[in-house]
């Protein structure tokens, strides 16, 4: 059974609210936010969300109120960004996936489908690599594959080096259309406001720890080994992850499909309408295996 | 030792001796700078030299006293009350027993040598704290190969204590605040088992969540009830685990009872400062307004939430909109900060400054240094008893839901450690018309609603003599409530506790000690008293509210809300 977005109207189901808790999974205090499934999805596998590069789970919030109003849905910060503890030391993506499964079974949640989000999809690479039996299905959206992919410009990495444009919302208004691309750069304060609006800001220390996970991590080549069916999304106008990325993202998983927007970086946020039932639809497709 | 008088322990040693502003002095600057003596190191160098003999004699006299404890004739002993040598070795063990005493010995001799240089109150307070923090932390009980307990352990668990330790200090000292943890970071779950008073959030605003805490009795008092919690730290010290929780005493009273839940600023908030936090509560107090469909309010501020309060009051007063005030009640809050005098002595306009500028080019004031701060203050009680226990013996430290509050810190804006500081530095608001709020000037006196004072008797942090000054300022008839113990422990007062008693009187004279001698002691806790307090003052009662919120003003999600996870 495929759903397509209807129409919002009355009638249609009301989403359960979402809850934010705080879980310690192995010693460290995680700011999580659930919202459980409820009709058809009271049992489904939860969609877990992985966000970009020191953002907070706030700043999620225009995406999952355009997914289907029944579906499960987890969000979490990262250790080190918004609502969460800074780890004691710095970590690798390894073990931050593993950390996540044991977090998501914490939350009762042994099955789970994963979205991740520019650095949060190198995350959602690593944990359908890591937890081929609990990750049941997986979006890219604007990611890459870590050290070895087709950079943006020089001058996008060196924005994108420091958590500033995350504190000061005069600069982050300035460089979004240079950085995301797309609507940003007809409309940079919406990004400014996206990175601010209800946003938490963690210790730079968190960000930095973000960053020296990615450093010298790269999925390219265990891209082939993915087993999960997953979707790439990608954008036509993304400074950061140029669209060669996720073409060959989905070339190189061997059940990967690949869907090109027109849009800069932060489309799934910013064009949440468009992109939110082309990830339901996949996401509801038949499973053909257990 | 009963759990009881662990309990007791463990809140005792959440009270710390230092008032609140001085802490917030201290923590915008670099902690580490406690540690250097500086001039004052000079200044006592210079008072030895000047007494060669004194020191000739201390000396001597510590060499004789080592002789009579190797001799072993030595009478010295602990403290009967000081926990850490309770083991028996110390007084059985001849090794031990040398080690402890020579330890003593050395200690007072060290003591005596501040007393020696006859240092001014300044100086002798700053060189004191230097020696106190060096004697204990040289204590052999922090020592594992001196400390009986720690070398039994090592031998029952095969050096696991050590490891286990090991780890534990890692993870501890590898983020701030850098002190032995005094709870587990999973020993509570906010929402889960604490701050857990059912209720919804029907509004958030950029600064604040105002929680609405569900009716658990049929009728309840038409006037509700507005809380302002402290700046300081969370809300959930009023909400901690169930039958500790005053919120949910007070629902059980008939109130309807709501909450301020301050979001944890960060260095986009650096500009918040009193105004915005006065405007906040005037925010919260529209809600209320409109959600209880009442022109009255009883509003109650928490000490750093007090004088926002007490603030916000003069503005009203001076604006004609005094009688949205039913009643009024402030807990440990000290508005008159002039201490005998030593205010000067203390917290210098230097130090002062200095701290501004740091908060102001940081963005805000971490609650984390606060937090080291706090600790180094007593270091036995929050350092060297978490270092054996956590580190050398290898142990989790004890759940305790009052830690676990302390050790969930905030920050405070830039803005805001500003205006303290200069609130306090001039002791602004016992003078009339000397700091501004919302654009009024304030002058206490104008505020003549009736007023409800509570402090705790132990207070290190606002002393109850500071408290009781309030009285004096306000306009309105006050009445003082004493309450057993110290800053956390006389708010977190649930009945049933048999030791527990408050003193109260019905004259206010001008001076603390005066009141004191003219009060009675009341068995139980002042919750009750506060309850009754407030019913008289909260009108009739009507039938519950059906339903949380209002249309305006709809649930947004179940308390405590999601400010209060913020870190």
């Amino acid at each position: 059974m495929s759903t397509t977005a209807e129409p919002m109207t009355d009638d249609r189901p009301q989403p359960a609210p979402d809850r934010v808790r705080n879980v310690t999974v192995r010693g460290i205090t995680a700011r999580v936010s659930v919202r459980p499934g409820v009709g058809r999805h009271t049992h489904a596998p939860p969609l877990l969300l992985c966000n970009g590069i020191g953002l907070s789970l706030e700043g999620l919030q225009a995406f999952v109120d355009h997914l289907d109003p029944e579906r499960g849905v987890v969000r979490f910060d990262v250790p080190g960004v918004g609502g969460s503890a800074l780890p004691p030391m710095p970590y690798t993506i390894a073990a931050l996936s593993s950390w996540v499964t044991a977090m998501m079974s914490r939350l009762g949640h042994r099955r789970f489908d994963v979205l991740g989000i520019s650095w949060g999809g190198g995350l959602a690479q690593q944990l359908a690599l890591q937890s081929p039996r609990k990750v049941r299905r997986v979006v890219l959206v604007a990611t890459g594959t870590g050290m070895l992919m087709v950079p943006g410009s020089p001058e996008v990495l060196r924005i994108m080096s420091t958590p500033r444009r995350h504190r000061d919302p005069g600069y982050a208004a300035a460089v979004a259309g240079t950085i995301y691309g797309g609507t940003m750069r007809t409309d940079p304060v919406r990004g400014s406001a996206l990175l601010h609006a209800a946003t938490r800001a963690g210790p730079k220390r968190g960000y930095y720890y973000q960053l020296m996970a990615m450093t010298g991590w790269s999925s390219l080549p265990f891209l082939p080994l993915v087993r999960q069916p997953t979707l790439v999304v990608g954008g036509d106008d993304d400074p950061i992850i140029p669209v060669a990325n996720p073409r060959m993202q989905a070339r190189l998983i061997p059940r990967g499909r690949l869907h090109i927007y027109r849009g800069g970086h932060l489309a799934l946020v910013t064009e949440a309408d468009q992109l939110a039932p082309v990830v339901d639809a996949f996401l509801d497709e038949n499973e053909t295996h257990g | 030792m009963t759990t009881t008088e662990e309990e007791a322990a463990a809140a005792e040693s959440s009270e710390l001796s230092t008032p609140l502003d001085l802490l917030l002095a201290d923590a915008g600057r670099n902690p580490v700078r406690r540690f250097v003596p500086g001039m004052s190191g000079i200044r006592f160098a210079a008072g030895l030299a000047r007494r060669p003999q004194r020191v000739v004699k201390r000396t001597a006299g510590l060499g004789v006293e080592l002789a009579k404890v190797g001799l072993g004739r030595s009478e010295l002993a602990p403290a009967p009350k000081d926990r850490r040598w309770s083991d028996e070795a110390w007084a059985k063990n001849p090794l031990f027993r040398r080690t402890l005493q020579g330890y003593l010995a050395w200690g007072v001799a060290v003591r005596g040598l501040v007393d020696d240089a006859e240092l001014d109150w300044g100086d002798g307070h700053r060189i004191g704290f230097i020696a106190d923090n060096l004697v204990e932390a040289m204590a052999p009980t922090n020592n594992p190969v001196l400390n009986p307990k720690v070398l039994k352990r090592t031998l029952d668990t095969g050096g696991g204590n050590l490891l286990a330790g090991g780890r534990r200090l890692v993870r501890d000292f590898a983020t701030a605040p850098r002190i032995p943890s005094m709870v587990e970071a999973d020993a509570f779950a906010v929402g889960e088992d604490i701050a857990v008073t059912p209720g919804a959030v029907v509004l958030r605003t950029e600064v604040f969540e105002l929680i609405q805490y569900t009716p658990q009795t049929p009728q309840v008092r038409e006037v509700p009830l507005l809380i302002v919690p402290p700046t300081i730290n969370k809300y959930y010290v009023i909400d901690l685990a169930a039958e500790r929780s005053m919120v949910e005493h007070l629902v059980r009273s008939g109130l309807q009872v709501y909450c301020i839940s301050w979001r944890n600023p960060d260095v986009r908030h650096a500009e918040w400062d009193l105004d915005t936090y006065g405007q906040a509560v005037l925010d919260a107090l529209d809600a209320v307004e409109q959600i209880s469909r009442q022109d009255k309010t009883a509003l109650l501020g928490i000490c750093s939430g007090g004088m926002i309060t007490s603030m916000l009051m003069a503005h009203l007063a001076a604006t004609d909109k005094l009688d949205r005030i039913a009643a009024y009640s402030l807990m440990v809050t000290v508005l008159d900060q002039e201490r005998a005098g030593i205010t000067s002595a203390l917290l210098s306009h230097k130090a002062a400054a200095a701290s501004t500028r740091a908060s102001a080019e940081k963005g805000y004031l971490d609650g984390r240094v606060l937090a080291e701060v706090f600790a180094w203050l007593r270091p036995n009680d929050l350092i060297w008893n978490y270092w054996v226990n956590n580190y050398l013996m290898g142990h989790a430290p004890k759940a305790f839901d009052i830690l676990f509050w302390n050790a969930d810190s905030v920050r405070m804006s830039a803005g805001m450690h500003r205006d303290f500081m200069d609130l306090a530095i001039r002791n602004a608001l016992v003078e009339p018309k000397a700091s501004t709020m919302l654009g009024s000037p304030v002058d206490l006196g104008t505020v003549t609603t009736d007023s409800y004072v509570v402090a705790g008797i132990a207070d290190h942090i606002c002393q109850w003599e500071s408290c009781y000054a309030t009285t004096q300022l306000l306009g309105g008839t006050s009445k003082f409530v004493l309450s057993t113990s110290g800053h956390i422990a006389a708010m977190v007062n649930p009945p049933g506790n048999p030791k527990a008693n408050f003193r109260t009187a019905e004259q206010n004279p001008p001076e603390a000690q005066d009141w004191l001698a003219g009060a009675h002691q009341v068995p139980g806790s002042w919750w009750d008293d506060y309850a009754g307090w407030l019913a008289e003052r909260c009108g009739g009662e009507r039938g519950k509210p059906r339903r949380l919120g209002s249309a305006q003003h709809e649930p947004l999600c179940e308390a405590p809300g999601t400010y209060v996870h913020d870190r």
